[in-house]
């Protein structure tokens, strides 16, 4: 391969593991938007506190993959208890008032984390398989980007599998479209919510454990893959997994070709790109009409 | 409340506010400034929020364009008087809202609030890399605040901190009286009718997209005002201080804490956030934290906020008198 | 001259017809009920007219006009006013507010911002009179959610008709009522409807020839059968519908 085409593949590539990460990040959020209708704005600091925890597994451990294995799902347990204990008893008030609840947690854990870990950025080193580059038809590339990619993906894979092939994903599937009905079958809604609700933000700790060797663990980094992730639910429909992860993709690719070719305006491609979505179709890329 | 006591009550009120600079000093006077012109900022907000059902995560859009705008206009304009320098703050806001109101309006619920997070998001990125114009992250400042004055009568200097303190407070008293104004007449009862029932104001005949572009640019317009009174007492602003993601929370939390129902609500909140502010910034740099978990729990025990409890109060205050008559005229 | 028409009025919901060519006749200053088993689309039927949904086909000519696909509220701009199955009234305001905001629409007064609306006398005695005439005024200052269901409905029917509309389209009224409530609702739906055209969605036999004049029997989407009430209580398919209905 030649310079430029490498480049290009190389940023192409870099865009494409971005998205992924973002997508399993957005997947959980949007999924609970379209269930509970509630925005867990605290979702971003669940996958901020997820690379904490790893990274405090692997201060302790040494381990990456424990600490793969561990934080999200630590994370997840956080994210129920929220649910359990905070979210079901403003649930009453109203969508706002649940809103401004998960603003509220959000902030905890924004400044929590800086009282546990302080303020400055921590590394967080990528396992000693997954390091260094490989060759593909003569362009270096590094592994553990490759590693995210075919993480996302089998995620990806095993997320559908268990949402159109099993008797739970229909629930789950069902619940998105019309909770009020599913309950009204029976089935124990409030276990399906906090089955989704366990299973998304373990998503966005699994995403955080993920991208932190390359972001780095900081307080920031909630509100740096955070805006990209609300912009994602926002334009691709919420409760839609399909445009979550079309729009994922296509930020993913104009970030990292934004920075390429346009360094000073990356950032704003993305949301030129968000306000002429919402223009042509208010509800989203593959949202469906509020009634 | 009687008409008496009432005018009593504003009457003492103004005497209080006249001597307060007098009594303790320029720092608790700056404090009181900056409370107002929270204040301010919390209420235009609650316009949106309390009194029309519309969240916006990013109402920091509207304030920090009135701080630049009155910057850039008294950086650019030599010999700009006063009264201009602090309109051209709330008229920047009114036009950008202008532009994307009719955007905006299509939009409700959740998706609005976000979209505002992230318009707000966009104009902090943009302060940062527009340097040459808003100074990034240095920001605009130094320039100096004009006169109140009109030519051949009066002028009074600005740079003294107790002139400007009382013509701060007079601007946002103003303002808010605008305001208030706007809730009692019959567009503030559409404003109502549209965040309980939608649908029934549409089918009333009201156009509920024209009644969201009303109150929003109206909310942004004194959310402009609040951002040119605050630019002006700092004669500073930077891309931080205008499109910050916490200056969009904090009015949030002032309306929610002091309750979103009722146009003083704001206020109440307003204040309470000043007074924990100073208290504990004392003893730790975790203001947010607090702020978390006091929002969290106001949400979950108080959702109505003080003006909620003063209510609870008031009736049962007003039960009681009850009691007491029939009480009195039974024995 | 007919008020209201509908010309091969057809809608669809992905793919299911839910009405398929209905002819719709309404004359002025009529009593028109439209009847029908469960699901035949009576309130699809209603929805299109008022305009909530845009008919896949067809026309709706109210006046003379077509107003087919326009907004709720142009439409109520026209003189056409509607009443919920379920009740939509501002539960948070007072029956007064809510009233009142119906008298203010009435007289176009949308956005006036330039006047208390308390000190605005005229209105405010409009607002009273109607709240009277519907025995409301007692609890006038009640959140409207507070009220008991029956005056809840009321407030319901009463806001509807508080814009004077030329065509008032009710919704099931009576749904929920007791006898007693029933009773009551049908002798304020007759005072307040006089000299005014009305059609009326109803399960309520009682209350369908108490009121209307004619009747159309809707099923599965289309017209069954139009006529006066002694007609209808004959005819044998609309019988048959019913019955038809009670085996399923």
């Amino acid at each position: 391969m030649d310079a430029t085409t490498a480049m290009y593949v190389s940023q192409g590539m870099h865009g494409v593991a971005y998205g992924m990460v973002l997508f399993l990040l957005a997947s959980g959020l949007t999924l609970i938007l379209g269930m509970m209708g509630v925005f867990n704005l605290a979702h971003t600091c669940f996958f901020m506190l997820s690379a904490y925890f790893g990274y405090q597994t692997i201060h302790w451990t040494g381990s990456y993959w424990l600490a793969l294995l561990v934080a999200p799902i630590l994370t997840a347990l956080f994210g129920i208890l929220m649910e359990r204990f905070l979210l079901k008893k403003v649930h009453a008030y109203g969508p706002i008032a649940e809103l401004i609840l998960t603003l509220g947690v959000s902030m905890i854990i924004l400044d929590g984390v800086k009282v546990v870990w302080g303020t400055q950025s921590l590394p967080l080193s990528p396992p000693q398989s997954m390091q260094g580059l490989v060759d593909i038809m003569g362009l270096q590339y590094p592994v553990y980007r490759l590693f995210l990619i075919v993480l996302s993906l089998f995620l990806l894979l095993v997320m559908s599998i268990i949402l159109y092939k099993t008797r739970l994903g229909m629930v789950v599937r069902a619940a998105v479209s019309d909770a009020e009905m599913v309950n009204a079958l029976g089935i124990n809604v409030p276990l399906v919510f906090m089955t989704v609700f366990g299973i998304g933000t373990w998503m966005a700790g699994v995403a955080g454990v993920a991208i932190a060797p390359i972001l780095t663990v900081s307080p920031g980094l909630s509100h740096q893959m955070g805006m990209d992730a609300f912009i994602v639910v926002i334009v691709g429909g919420f409760g839609s997994l399909g445009g979550a992860f079309l729009v994922s993709l296509i930020c993913g690719l104009l970030s990292s070709y934004g920075i390429q070719f346009f360094p000073q305006y990356a950032a704003i491609l993305i949301f030129v790109f968000m306000a002429v979505v919402l223009t042509i179709k208010p509800e989203g890329l593959f949202g469906e009409k509020e009634s | 409340m009687k008409k008496s006591t009432r005018l009593t009550v504003w009457a003492i009120g103004l005497i209080v506010f006249a001597l307060f600079p007098k009594f303790f000093g320029i720092y608790y006077s700056n404090i009181i400034v900056t409370f107002a012109v929270w204040a301010l900022f919390a209420v235009s907000l609650n316009m949106m929020l309390g009194f029309t059902g519309l969240l916006s995560f990013g109402h920091a859009m509207y304030f920090g364009t009135g701080a630049y705008g009155t910057a850039l206009a008294l950086t650019h304009m030599d010999g700009l008087p006063l009264i201009p320098a602090v309109l051209s703050g709330g008229v920047a806001s009114m036009v950008l809202a202008i532009c994307i109101a009719p955007l905006v309006v299509r939009v409700s619920g959740t998706a609005f609030a976000m979209l505002h997070l992230a318009f707000a998001q966009f104009m902090f990125v943009l302060a940062l890399k527009l340097r040459d114009i808003t100074g990034g992250e240095d920001g605009l400042g130094g320039f100096d605040i004009p006169p109140l004055q009109i030519k051949g009568l009066f002028s009074v200097d600005m740079a003294d901190p107790l002139c400007f303190f009382y013509f701060a407070i007079a601007v946002i008293v103003i303002a808010l009286c605008c305001l208030w104004f706007v809730t009692k007449t019959p567009f503030g009862q559409i404003m109502v009718g549209t965040r309980d029932n939608a649908k029934r104001i549409d089918y009333l005949g009201f156009r509920v997209s024209h009644t969201k572009a009303i109150v929003y640019i109206i909310s942004a317009a004194a959310a402009g005002v609040a951002g040119s009174v605050s630019v002006l007492h700092q004669n500073l602003v930077s891309a931080n201080d205008a499109y910050g993601m916490m200056i969009s929370v904090f009015p949030i939390m002032m309306a929610m804490v002091g309750g979103a129902r009722s146009f003083f609500g704001p206020i109440y909140g307003a204040a309470f956030f000043a007074m924990l502010e100073e208290f504990t910034t004392r003893y730790t740099d975790h203001f947010e934290l607090i702020l978390g978990v006091v929002l969290v729990v106001f949400i979950m025990y108080w959702p109505l906020g003080f003006a909620g409890m003063i209510m609870k109060l008031k009736y049962k205050w007003l039960t009681w008198k009850q009691s007491r008559k029939s009480q009195g005229s039974a024995s | 001259m007919n008020i209201l028409e509908t010309r091969n009025l057809s809608h669809d919901f992905d793919g299911l017809r839910v009405l398929v060519d209905v002819n719709l006749v309404v004359e002025q200053g009529e009593k028109h009920a439209i009847i029908g088993p469960n699901g035949a689309g009576k309130t699809t039927l209603f929805n299109v007219i008022t305009g909530t949904y845009k008919p896949s086909s067809g026309k709706v000519i109210f006046k003379e006009k077509n107003i087919a696909g326009c907004g709720p509220y142009k439409i109520q701009r026209q003189g056409m006013g509607r009443s919920f199955q379920i009740t939509t009234t501002f539960d948070d305001l007072s029956a007064f507010q809510n009233i009142r905001l119906a008298v203010l629409s009435k007289r176009g007064i949308r956005f006036n911002l330039f006047r208390f609306v308390d000190k605005m006398d005229d209105i405010t005695q409009e607002t009273v009179e109607i709240l009277q005439r519907v025995d409301l005024w007692d609890d006038c200052h009640t959140p409207a959610g507070l009220l008991s269901y029956g005056k809840h409905r009321c407030l319901e029917i009463s806001m509807a008709l508080a814009t004077n509309p030329d065509l008032v389209m009710l919704d099931e009224p009576a749904a929920g009522m007791s006898a007693d409530e029933t009773h009551t609702a049908v002798e304020l739906i007759r005072k307040l409807t006089k000299g005014k055209t009305m059609v009326i969605i109803e399960h309520d036999m009682d209350v369908v020839f108490s009121l209307a004049d004619r009747i159309t029997v809707l099923h599965h989407g289309t017209i069954l059968a139009t006529g006066s009430p002694q007609e209808i209580k004959e005819n044998k398919e609309v019988q048959a519908a019913y019955l038809g209905q009670l085996e399923e």
